[in-house]
């Protein structure tokens, strides 16, 4: 029993089957990548899993069912994500974006704040934000940063919270190279250090070296599940990204230094 | 957000139908009971007309433009006063222009030369004159200056003209602006129509006489309908059916159903959405004016408030049909004019529910109230939003540094004025503490979490009705009365916002404007409670000590008696500001601040953060409707009494103006959105030092309120901060200047 299972889990839009009874296990500790060409239904997946659209089927969070929960509780459960564009809170300093994660509001607190607001505590989150290079944009505003300091902010805001397991939507998209395996060796550090993290991303070289684990999804369908190794074996995959490739003319040059050479899947780097 | 929906054949597509559906039942049923029921009914269809035109031209421009036009039952009373203006006087009359002589005039009387004059822009152009004879005795059997047929071309090609000048001028430049922007400039333009015609026209109602044939037109079982009327319903029919057919089978049509979908939508069949809204926007001020011009004879009189409060049942029809169908928008603003029309006829029964021995009042207004709050209940989330991108920003809400001291200063100088100015501007300085509570009120909800409300001023009122009818009438001495009545804002406040928790955006505005209509006429208005009077409330008092606005007071150098008002009110008033200025920017400094703001600024994030979106929002209308609660007490002992106008729906519209104007995101814009409430500070500046009559007060700030909602979302207060700290910067560039000393200069700005 891992640390986030769903099974059956199975999303609607108007008809169409976005996601189709997909079973899919996290297990504690582990890096676990989901793949697959753009409409595939992998955010959709997320979406599903931490609340945000309706679905079928369930989802367990460390053996308790949360399919019921509002994504408001999934969170304050530990169920983190981050989003495909950032979406930070704009009006808010980064140290403010991270502290609405990690604080709560009770009725009490509250009316002590009234006549004296509280002095909070940021030394945990000085940490979280010196960890990923943000300690010197404490106090600036999400809109005087660069797309690739957002998108480690998104990453700090949600790491502030203190997820058991994080969802985290394309945080490499946009990223160059360089930032991109930084990035990807901050990730597999904070596994290693016991998160369990759900990643998606178009850059096969990232997800590929450093998951555990992988799932890739094809227009809703669950088509492999395996290693890395396994996984850039498989025909299946290899038919579905050849597939998206011809279709769809993207950047095949996305994963230059990754080190899959050779490998047809490796090659396909989804740019958006 | 969960996986629960409404049982299967409730969908959202079905509801219109089925309440559509329910209101037919209800209403053949009763038709069939008795006659003199079904008369009622039919001559409800007027009324229902001018109600469905109206929603048709709000349906219109949304459609075209997005913009849910909260001026459309103004537009429609501003074609009437045009038409009514170029036929019985045959004057058409012009907006106030700003005169760019007038300051060399001003100048001139300055100097002395009080004769001194230059020529003025006119406020009439003279197109006929009144037929002769009986002028002498007032307008009542004045000969009508122009024929129906001149008067009406003239009207339309005025409206025609407005039409453009709202697209051109307002709503234009507002297309990629935030929801509350748009609301904001079309409650603006709200203002500045009802101003206009008020300076123009007074507000006393004018006879009209008809335009269209009127002679009682005979149907089966002793029912009849005057033939106006019916020809009103046939115009309004005719008109609904051409903008069905123009929609559905024609390019334009199809290319607006696009846009208001998805502006690259109308782009691809050829049409800039921009061309798309312009037209729009002409069609929809035209309808809505010619209805007002057709419709004001049925009441034989025009005035500048009937028409334009029937925005409230035209957003309610214009909502059951989801701002979309033509048909049914007609459908449903007939059928609750027939509905009012029946209600008003049952009133008279001896089952009607009764108060002070007559029946009871503002039912009639509370059926567009309870229909919108069931469509959106039922409906949730699924009213169409538009897909245009908006790249103007809610306006940035500071966290300020040294908001004590500023705070401390500024109280204490404004303590000191009270004992030292005219008793004119003590009562000023009241007048704008009192407003500044209620701007702070709209700070925290609308600033902060930016949920537009419509109703902070009714909230107000249910505070002082509360003070007045219960807490004054069981004895409950002072500091408990108004908590009492705050208190009571919380929870009518908490029950307006539960909605809130589904919709959101404009829909929200429209949920609480219907909400203050509702309370003004249902509560306020109920002759149990205040009657055309009002209620009284006592004088506060502490340890024996009266310090209420008319109590005597004795001056603290020399003695003797000091002239009213009493400044030892306004120090009470100080105090209370101070407080609650205080306790909003503590707000917006913790925990809770920050769960707003996120909340404002993305809901999905902020759920994914574990913020509770629902919670936060409660909580923001419980704190908005609390302090609301405390400036209607404020106001309620300033007056010496609490009354059904000054509580009512379009003071909370024009209050929401304040507050914007202001900086409706921060402390210091709700102190300045104070200063320049009617009455206010501003007020006395204007008519005492300016000589501006203060009517001119109302049409300015509905102008700047426009403006503010296109060029500066931050308000006066941002304008302010934002040139202190250009100025500091080009300060600091120089790098010469030491800032210690400065810091203590400009201490308003940091609040």
């Amino acid at each position: 029993m891992g640390m986030l299972t769903t099974s059956g889990l199975s999303v609607s839009f108007g008809g169409k089957r976005a996601v189709d009874s997909f079973d899919l296990d996290v297990k504690a500790g582990s890096l676990v990548g989901l793949i697959g060409p753009n409409g595939a239904g992998k955010t959709t997946t997320i979406d599903a899993i931490t609340g945000f659209v309706p679905a079928q089927g369930s989802v367990l969070f460390d053996g308790t069912d949360i399919s019921g929960l509002s994504s408001t509780m999934r969170a304050r459960t530990g169920l983190g994500r981050t989003w495909q564009s950032s979406e930070l809170f704009d009006d808010l300093t980064v140290m403010e974006n991270l502290q609405v994660a990690s604080e709560r509001v009770d009725v009490r607190g509250f009316l002590r704040d009234l006549f004296r607001p509280r002095n909070d505590d940021v030394s945990e989150l000085m940490v979280i934000l010196e960890s990923l290079d943000l300690a010197d944009s404490a106090d600036v505003l999400p809109t005087d940063l660069s797309h690739g300091q957002r998108k480690l902010v998104g990453v700090a805001r949600a790491l502030a919270a203190k997820p058991k397991v994080l969802c985290m939507d394309e945080p490499a998209a946009g990223l160059d190279t360089e930032e991109s395996q930084t990035l990807g060796g901050r990730i597999r550090a904070l596994v290693d250090g016991g998160l369990s993290v759900l990643l998606i991303d178009h850059d096969m070289g990232l997800v590929l070296t450093i998951c555990d684990y992988l799932y890739v999804l094809d227009f809703g369908q669950l088509i492999a599940e395996g290693t890395p190794a396994e996984i850039r074996a498989n025909s299946k995959v290899i038919t579905a990204y050849l597939g998206e490739r011809h279709g769809g003319g993207s950047d095949p040059t996305g994963d230059d230094g990754a080190p899959v050479d050779g490998a047809p899947v490796g090659e396909v780097g989804v740019g958006e | 957000m969960s996986t629960t929906s409404a049982s299967s054949w409730l969908t959202p597509k079905r509801i219109p139908a089925l309440v559509a559906g329910i209101l037919g039942v209800v209403l053949l049923i009763v038709v069939f009971a008795n006659a003199d029921q079904t008369q009622a009914i039919v001559l409800g269809l007027g009324g229902g007309a001018l109600i469905a035109a109206i929603a048709l031209s709000i349906t219109l421009n949304y459609q075209g433009s997005g913009v849910v036009n909260f001026a459309a039952g103004a537009i429609a009373m501003y074609g009437g006063y045009v038409y009514y203006g170029l036929r019985v006087n045959g004057q058409l009359f012009l907006p106030p222009i700003p005169n760019p002589l007038a300051p060399i005039e001003g100048i001139a009387h300055l100097a002395g030369a009080s004769s001194f004059s230059l020529p003025h822009i006119p406020v009439f152009i003279t197109l006929a004159h009144p037929g002769q004879g009986a002028a002498a005795f007032g307008t009542f059997v004045q000969q009508p200056a122009m024929p129906v047929w001149a008067a009406l071309v003239i009207s339309l090609a005025v409206l025609v003209l407005l039409g453009l000048a709202f697209h051109f001028l307002i709503f234009r430049p507002l297309r990629r602006a935030p929801v509350l922007a748009k609301v904001v400039a079309s409650v603006g333009l709200f203002i500045v129509m009802q101003a206009v015609i008020v300076l123009r026209f007074t507000s006393s109602a004018k006879s009209v006489a008809p335009i269209l044939p009127s002679r009682p037109v005979h149907f089966p079982r002793g029912v009849s309908l005057p033939s106006d009327q019916m020809y009103l319903v046939l115009i309004v029919i005719v008109v609904t059916i051409g903008l069905w057919a123009l929609f559905r089978f024609t390019r334009f049509g199809l290319a607006t159903r696009a846009a208001s979908e998805n502006e690259k939508g109308a782009l691809v069949l050829g049409y800039s959405p921009d061309f798309l809204a312009g037209v729009n926007w002409v069609a929809s001020t035209v309808l809505a004016g010619f209805f007002g011009i057709l419709a004001a004879p049925i009441n034989q009189s025009i005035d500048p408030i009937t028409i334009t409060l029937l925005i409230v049942p035209a957003l309610a029809a214009a909502l059951l049909a989801r701002f979309n169908s033509f048909i049914v928008t007609m459908a449903a603003g007939l059928g609750i004019g027939m509905l009012v029309s029946w209600i008003q006829l049952v009133s008279n029964k001896s089952w009607f529910p009764k108060a002070g021995g007559s029946a009871l009042p503002g039912l009639t207004d509370a059926l567009p109230f309870v229909i919108i709050i069931v469509v959106l209940a039922l409906r949730g989330k699924s009213l169409p939003t538009r897909g245009s991108i908006e790249t103007i920003k809610l306006p940035f809400a500071p966290r300020s540094k040294g908001a004590f001291p500023a705070t401390m200063v500024l109280g204490l100088a404004t303590i000191a004025l009270l004992f030292v100015v005219t008793p004119i501007w003590r009562l000023s300085i009241v007048n704008s503490l009192v407003g500044m509570v209620i701007c702070l009120s709209l700070v925290v909800l609308t600033g902060y979490v930016g949920q537009i409300s419509l109703m902070q001023m009714a909230l107000a009122g249910i505070a002082g009705f509360t003070l007045s009818k219960v807490a004054d009438a069981h004895h409950i001495p002072f500091p408990i009365g108004p908590l009492l009545g705050a208190t009571a804002a919380v929870v009518v406040g908490l029950l307006a916002g539960v909605p809130a928790l589904r919709v959101r955006g404009v829909n929200l505005a429209v949920v609480t404007f219907a909400a203050a209509v509702t309370i003004q006429n249902l509560i306020f208005a109920n002759p149990s409670w205040s009657g055309l009077k009002g209620a009284s409330v006592n004088s506060p008092s502490i340890f024996g000590f009266r310090f209420g606005q008319n109590d005597p007071w004795t001056k603290l150098t020399g003695g003797g008696k000091g002239l009213l008002p009493n400044p030892w009110f306004g120090v009470f008033c100080v105090i209370v500001v101070m407080l609650l200025a205080l306790a909003v920017v503590n707000i917006r400094r913790s925990r809770i601040g920050r769960h707003m703001l996120a909340v404002r600024a993305n809901e999905r994030a902020a759920a994914a953060a574990g913020v509770s979106v629902s919670g936060t929002k409660v909580l923001a209308f419980g704190v908005a409707a609390f302090i609301a609660g405390i400036g209607g007490a404020l106001s309620g002992y300033r007056f010496g009494s609490v009354t059904a106008g000054y509580f009512g729906a379009i003071p909370s519209m024009i209050f929401l103006a304040y507050a914007y104007l202001g900086g409706i995101s921060s402390v210091s814009g709700a102190m300045v959105g104070g200063i320049i409430v009617a009455g206010g500070i501003l007020t006395t500046v204007f008519t005492n030092w300016l000589h501006i009559s203060e009517q001119y007060t109302l049409l300015l700030a509905g102008i700047g309120l426009i403006i503010m909602a296109i060029q500066n979302p931050k308000g006066v207060a941002g304008a302010i901060r934002d040139g202190v700290h250009m100025i500091r910067r080009r300060r600091d560039a120089k790098g010469a200047v030491s800032s210690s000393g400065a810091d203590s200069v400009p201490v308003e700005v940091a609040v």
